[in-house]
């Protein structure tokens, strides 16, 4: 039958079904309450009848015996009431019931009366008990004799002679209570499992579906059991387990096994568990092959672990039951005995394990260890992991210890540790590398050592390292970047004040960043350039109290080590940050008072703008930066000197547009003239250079004149405020003649230029002029330069 | 009969797992409370006899699975409700956001015939713990859900130390009692004089 046209069916066969229920309850609450028992129980039979129905599956005989369950309620008040008034007595109650034709509707009924008659206490609750489970076993139908058990469970529920009822006492100890709802409970799960072996074969799933949707009743005993005030620890240790356990083992049925299990886990508390971890975990080999173990312990051993975390006083219990030893060699025993477990599932235990350690022994890294070692083993000799279930795990597994230490020294003492990461692909180590970086820059972890470092750097290669892949193109620009704008920031996080690990640490970083391609250079060198830069400045602070040449041989190999770590950038296409690397570097040997290695990097920045800038815009920036950085040198002899500030003003007239080449000239002039003491001052020079801008300057405007465009009048005055520097400065050099010569000329320019008069020359101009006005009239040192030039 | 009926008051309780459920009906039935956590399975009641305005009730409790996965046969018995307890932990953000869900599943798979009246309670529990210092879930918050949710009753109990639970059960009561009969009153097509029983219909087996 097609599955809509048998839904619609069984809803039919349902409506069908509560409507005889309906019919004939209504004829019962009829004779109930004009007092016909007789009819009562007939029509109430009737009614049950409607149970034995075999059409249905488990959810829809449910709604149909719920109905009928409700109306028991009813049939159960009327007994009750009717035996308290003295109409009845509940035995001849119990013997009537027993007339009804069918034996589903009879039991039922038994049940129902069962209940009063216990309640009445006309009988020890005991005997009532055991004669209604054994009577239900009457019913062999499976889907049947689940429902009516759980009606007996439920109806029996607070009638059971436990410890503290009313019903216990006498003849009735708990012990009956136990033994009732174990019996029930054999009897439901030999019922459950036997279903699986009926109907024809070509209904297995369907069966295995129907059974998976009637489990909780079967489950539902062990709650009851759990629910006994006289299950305590011993009770269940001695009796209720190993019987629930024998049942379990020896059903041989891969759901049941499954389900009871995780049933036997959730219902009992946390403390039995550990109090008998043994037994509980002896069962686990023992089950069928098929079953999904791996589930089921990792929700022991987490159930386990919240427990230990809820309170400071159990976890010597832990200690004492020797939970880790026997989840460890239990883990173990489940992984031999299941040949077919999927890696995944292997890790999950093993993570589940670790967490359960991590917790209960947050001081053993050698339990820590113990694990991932096993991992590793179980990992050996498969090829890299790509399932990603399984992946997702082992960051799981390797991510626990990081974030229950919060430092990454932790995990990098742990040997097994980067054997585990050996088993990623490359994109779940990267996955993995990021997280160790930010846990390390999350809790500013620090690693100090260079062994650490190189350690740390192994594990995380999948992002420092260029993979052969050509996988690499299909990268995202954005997380690439995202990937190594973190390695930038971890090279940060590696230091220590003792420089000589220090210089140790940023050598292995070295070697570990060159393995990197061009892409990966251009975010990973910088980083390493400034970590050495860093600790040149630390030598020199410490100068004093250091062996001088000591120190001086430490820089040397520091400012090599810099000279070839730039170098690997030649091979990458970013001229631009190698130039600046470069003119830090010189600036940095400057400081050192290092005149020819100063001298080697300004060369290797020339050499880098003649053969690899080709761009003007590129150039510019070049050039500027050199000049700046000239500028603040002062280590260099007259020659040396002469050769660079020579080279740099040659560059700067050579830019591709004048008005470029005028900046950079002017520009240069501040070589020339150095405000520190023992500075350079060489006024003449300065006004060559000025001069030479100033030819540009007007060679430009010529150029624009011709073309008709408007003129560079800015220029001009930008020409004009240096002269007013060099003046302010006190060089003798620049006249009052000169400026003025200045001023005119732009006042003409503004005026000829006036179609198209530029707004933001003349307020440059006029501010220009305001200055000259106010130090004019501040007078003081600097006014008195100013006194020659007339406004 | 429809005395009869009207003797029974059906509630049921849900809520997250781990809320105290279990706890919150064994406080008040049996007056015993266990710090240990037990999963529910499936669904079963207990039952406890209150009086309301001189008359005597069974309040039929149905305490509930708040794991899914012991929930398999699904949610028939939520037919018939009187009365539907929402229980939270006071110490548990998430507890409290899935009350929505919970009274909307409610809602939906017990289709009573005036959703928009139907009594529930919502009941915030765990409030012993820690002296309230892990309390997440205010008061103010939990009554202002309620409001808005057309003026549910709101009780804050302890079930460890059996703190309000009388109140909240005797309101529970009383709300539950309030409610109109769900149960469309059947009515045979043919009103079968002679009292005979009818044919038997059914298609199974002789057992």
């Amino acid at each position: 039958m097609v599955p809509d046209a048998a839904a619609a069916d069984e809803e039919k066969c349902l409506a069908d079904g509560i409507g005889r229920l309906q019919h004939n309850a209504f004829y019962m609450h009829r004779a109930l309450d004009s007092n016909n028992l007789k009819d009562a129980l007939r029509y109430a039979g009737q009614m049950l009848s409607e149970l034995r129905t075999s059409s249905l599956s488990p959810h829809k005989y449910y709604e149909l015996y719920m109905r009928a369950f409700d109306e028991l309620r009813k049939v159960e008040m009327f007994f009750v009431e009717e035996t308290r008034r003295g109409t009845y007595s509940v035995t001849d109650l119990y013997e009537l019931v027993q007339h009804a034709a069918n034996i589903l509707p009879r039991l039922y009924l038994l049940c129902t009366v069962g209940s009063v008659y216990i309640k009445s206490k006309e009988a020890p609750a005991k005997d009532v008990l055991k004669d209604l489970v054994e009577m239900c076993r009457g019913i062999q139908h499976p889907v049947r004799g689940l429902f009516l058990r759980s009606y007996l469970s439920q109806i029996s529920r607070d009638k059971l002679p436990d410890i503290g009822s009313e019903f216990e006492g006498g003849a009735n100890t708990v012990n009956d209570a136990i033994e009732f709802v174990l019996q029930n409970f054999t009897e439901m799960n030999k019922l459950w499992v036997r279903m699986q072996y009926q109907g024809p074969i070509g209904e297995k799933a369907k069966r295995g579906k129907e059974r998976s949707e009637l489990r909780d009743l079967v489950g539902k005993n062990l709650h009851v059991l759990s629910q006994l005030e006289g299950v305590d620890l011993d009770m269940y240790k001695e009796t209720v387990l190993p019987r629930i356990l024998e049942q379990v083992v020896n059903c041989k049925d891969e759901l049941a096994q499954h389900y009871l299990m995780d049933c036997i886990i959730q219902v009992f508390p946390d403390e039995y568990h550990l109090q008998t971890l043994e037994t509980l975990l002896s069962a686990f080999p023992q089950l069928q092959p098929t079953v999904d173990i791996k589930t089921v312990l990792s929700l022991l051993m987490d159930r386990l672990s919240n427990y230990a975390v809820s309170s400071t006083e159990v976890l010597p219990e832990f200690l004492q039951a020797e939970a880790f030893a026997k989840l460890n060699s239990a883990v173990g025993e489940v992984i031999e005995a299941q040949v077919d477990m999927p890696i995944s599932g292997v890790i999950t235990l093993y993570v589940s394990l670790l967490t359960f350690t991590l917790r209960i022994h947050p001081d053993r890294l050698d339990y820590m260890d113990q694990i991932l070692g096993a991992c590793v083993q179980r990992l050996s000799g498969k090829t890299k992991v790509e399932d990603s279930k399984a992946t997702k795990q082992i960051i799981a597994l390797l991510s626990a210890p990081l974030e229950k230490y919060k430092d990454i020294s932790t995990a990098l003492n742990l040997p097994n540790y980067p054997r585990v990461m050996d088993h990623l692909d490359n994109a779940t180590n990267k996955v993995m590398s990021t997280i160790i970086i930010q846990n390390i820059m999350k809790n500013n972890t620090c690693i100090s050592t260079a062994d650490r470092v190189d350690t740390l750097l192994e594990l995380i290669k999948g992002l420092v390292k260029e993979t052969d892949e050509a996988q690499d193109d299909e990268l995202d620009e954005e997380d690439f970047k995202e990937e190594q704008n973190s390695v930038a920031r971890l090279i940060h996080m590696l230091r220590t004040d003792d420089a000589e690990e220090m210089f140790k640490i940023i050598s292995t970083v070295r070697k570990h960043i060159l393995l990197g391609g061009p892409k990966h250079l251009a975010f990973t060198v910088p980083p390493v350039v400034f970590s050495a830069l860093k600790l040149l400045r630390h030598l020199q602070n410490q100068d004093g109290d250091v062996n001088g040449q000591e120190v001086s041989v430490t820089q040397k190999k520091i400012f090599q080590l810099l000279h070839q770590t730039i170098e690997a950038l030649s091979s990458v296409p970013s001229p631009e940050l190698a130039l600046k690397l470069y003119l830090q570097c010189a600036e940095a040997a400057n400081d050192c008072g290092l005149e020819p290695v100063s001298y080697e990097f300004l060369t290797q920045a020339f050499i880098l703008y003649e053969e690899e800038m080709a761009d003007s815009k590129v150039q510019v920036t070049a050039i500027h930066l050199i000049i700046g950085t000239l500028q603040r040198m002062n280590v260099f002899g007259i020659e040396n000197r002469d050769t660079l500030t020579h080279k740099a003003t040659g560059y700067s007239a050579k830019l591709l547009k004048k008005p470029d080449q005028c900046r950079a000239v002017y520009a240069c002039s501040h070589l020339f003239w150095v405000n520190e003491q023992d500075g350079v001052k060489d006024g003449e020079r300065v006004l060559l250079c000025l001069k030479r801008a100033l030819r540009i300057a007007n060679a430009a405007q010529q150029m624009n004149a011709t073309r008709g465009s408007s003129g560079h009048v800015t220029l001009f005055i930008e020409m004009l405020n240096k002269y007013l520097y060099f003046l302010e400065k006190g060089n003798p050099q620049i006249t009052s003649s000169a400026i003025h010569d200045l001023i005119d000329l732009i006042r003409t320019e503004i005026q000829s230029d006036n179609t198209t008069s530029d707004p933001s020359a003349n307020a440059f101009f006029s501010s220009t002029m305001r200055y000259i006005e106010f130090h004019k009239q501040k007078g003081g040192s600097v006014g008195e330069n100013y006194e020659q030039i007339k406004v | 009969m429809a005395s009869r009926r009207r003797m029974l008051l059906k509630v049921i309780i849900l809520g997250d797992s781990g809320v105290g459920k279990t706890s919150l009906m064994n406080q008040y039935v049996n007056k015993k409370f266990s710090n240990q956590y037990k999963a529910t399975i499936g669904a079963d009641f207990l039952t406890k006899e209150v009086q309301i305005d001189d008359r005597l009730f069974t309040l039929q409790i149905w305490d509930t699975a708040g794991q899914e996965r012991f929930q398999s046969l699904g949610v028939a018995f939520y037919r018939g409700a009187d009365c539907c307890v929402l229980v939270y932990d006071v110490n548990v953000m998430k507890s409290f956001d899935n009350l929505n869900n919970w009274r909307e599943e409610f809602l939906i798979q017990a289709s009573p015939s005036d959703p928009e009246n139907f009594p529930f309670i919502v009941l915030g529990n765990k409030i012993d713990i820690d002296g309230g210092n892990s309390r997440v879930v205010s008061q103010k918050k939990a009554k202002a859900w309620c409001a808005s949710k057309g003026n549910i009753p709101y009780f804050e109990t302890s079930a460890k130390e059996g703190f309000n639970i009388e109140a909240a059960f005797q309101c529970i009561a009383q709300n539950a009692l309030k409610n109109e009969p769900e149960e469309d009153i059947y009515l045979p097509d043919t009103i079968d004089v002679s009292g005979g029983a009818r044919p038997q219909q059914s298609s199974g087996c002789e057992c």
